[in-house]
């Protein structure tokens, strides 16, 4: 809507209001929240941990999350400081409880493996993109050693490569050879790759916050790895989808794949800014944010949410109503999505959004394609929730207790 | 006294498939009877339904990275 709207001020930069709005509202409202629920959902299943007070835990991190990504959005829009802060202590609290919980679980916790591990490093870097954005929202009100900009470039890096991509390369290892039959990720990149990445952003902070004469080509050297190991991670992953042992169409494979496409582009984008010509260019910088927020993350989100949706659905059905004929299987419930047709919406949606750009009169068209695709998403996620709630009503009548 | 075993293979299957299909079969099960599954990865959120539904287990790790698991009635 940002972009039908406001389209003029949101392509021009990342550091506009409307992009800045827009922003929050994707990584904050979105991603963010599906990762959250994800992880809280997906961790018994994935390591047998099991976490105290489900639902408690999942309001408490849920409602002020919602509050904060709202909020932010609209103190970034009308540039109102009072709602800045009123959203920055709702999204302390959430992400305060999200980290405790998550952390006292996977700490205790005696199971080891890659995809903990990247758990693990990844909510390192929730904690260090929570503490930048707290401290841009201070800017004004705390002297600090380093420019606003620094931070400004530190707290993405930190939030989309460090928190979002190592948490889904850690996923993808268990959830890619699980869900598409897909051979394992190679020992040597499930071991080291996410370890590797989050010290190369670790290096790449500390580069920035100390000065010193060699700073430039160290950044370079750093920021060229980091998009190496994106691009490397993409191939290793294209490359298992493409040797699967049943090729049979899938629909959240396809999200991947297009998601795996666009994280290449971002990777051969991150090569690209280290030439000397390109490194001011705020366009790419643009696409490359494009293709790893809306290309990479939204995208893998939105595909894994057609497998984990309707799985979890059933599940607590079942299990709240054992051997019920009434309960649904997975394929009954993930029968009236559309789900390929809105793969495809969602491709071309994303293709305009790149092409925009360079070519700016296209940010309106690509807006409304935008709207209709997170519409059509919503509609197929509340269907599962209707279906939940009827076989609830349904199953209650049958057996009251 | 058990008079026979079911053989579910649900290696090649997409989750939750081997989920529903172990929970199909535990729904069919004679008395006396045992399931033994052959799966790829730890079912890790069979166990608490097993235990709930009054099931015993034993769970295997097989030479090629697989899982057999062997599941039969308490009250067997």
């Amino acid at each position: 809507m940002l972009l039908i709207f406001d389209d003029a001020n949101l392509m021009v930069t990342r550091h506009s209001p409307a992009a800045l709005a827009a922003t929050h509202l994707i990584t904050l409202g979105f991603t963010s929240m599906v990762m959250c629920g994800a992880l809280l959902q997906l961790l018994p299943v994935l390591s047998g941990i099991v976490l105290p007070h489900p639902i408690r835990t999942a309001r408490l991190i849920h409602i002020p999350l919602t509050l904060g990504a709202a909020g932010i959005a609209g103190a970034f829009l009308w540039n109102l400081p009072w709602l800045m802060y009123l959203s920055m202590a709702c999204l302390a609290v959430s992400f305060g409880a999200f980290l405790l919980t998550l952390a006292i679980s996977l700490w205790k916790s005696s199971i080891r493996g890659p995809s903990l591990f990247a758990m693990r490093l990844s909510l390192v870097a929730l904690a260090v993109t929570v503490g930048f954005g707290l401290l841009l929202g201070m800017a004004r009100h705390i002297p600090m050693s380093v420019s606003y900009q620094t931070f400004a470039d530190l707290h993405p890096l930190w939030g989309l490569y460090g928190w979002t991509t190592l948490l889904i390369m850690g996923l993808a290892y268990q959830l890619v050879p699980m869900f598409q039959l897909t051979r394992n990720y190679p020992a040597l990149i499930t071991k080291y790759l996410v370890g590797a990445l989050l010290m190369c952003i670790a290096i790449r902070t500390l580069v920035a916050w100390i000065p010193s004469p060699a700073e430039d080509g160290l950044a370079r050297l750093v920021d060229v790895i980091l998009a190496l190991g994106a691009t490397l991670f993409a191939i290793i992953t294209l490359r298992l989808q493409w040797q699967r042992k049943r090729k049979v169409s899938d629909t959240t494979m396809n999200f991947w794949q297009v998601a795996m496409v666009a994280l290449l582009l971002a990777g051969i984008i991150g090569f690209l800014l280290q030439i000397r010509g390109y490194t001011y260019s705020e366009t790419l910088r643009l696409a490359l944010g494009i293709l790893a927020l809306m290309g990479f993350a939204v995208t893998v989100i939105n595909g894994t949410l057609y497998k984990i949706v309707p799985f979890l659905t059933w599940f607590h059905l079942q299990s709240a109503y054992p051997r019920l004929s009434v309960v649904p299987n997975v394929r009954e419930i993930q029968s009236g999505f559309h789900a390929h047709y809105q793969m495809v919406l969602h491709l071309v949606a994303l293709t305009i959004l790149v092409m925009s750009c360079w070519i700016p009169s296209l940010s309106r068209f690509a807006g409304i394609l935008w709207a209709i695709n997170a519409l059509w998403l919503e509609l197929n996620m509340m269907r599962a929730a209707r279906i939940f709630i009827t076989v609830q009503r349904v199953a209650r009548t049958l057996r009251p207790d | 006294m058990i008079s026979g075993e079911v053989f579910l293979d649900v290696r090649e299957l997409e989750p939750p498939e081997p989920l529903e299909r172990v929970l199909e079969a535990l729904c069919n099960l004679g008395p006396g009877q045992r399931i033994r599954m052959a799966i790829q990865r730890d079912p890790l959120l069979l166990y608490p339904i097993l235990t709930r539904d009054g099931y015993a287990y034993e769970t295997r790790c097989t030479e090629t990275g697989d899982y057999e698991i062997l599941i039969w009635s308490l009250k067997d």
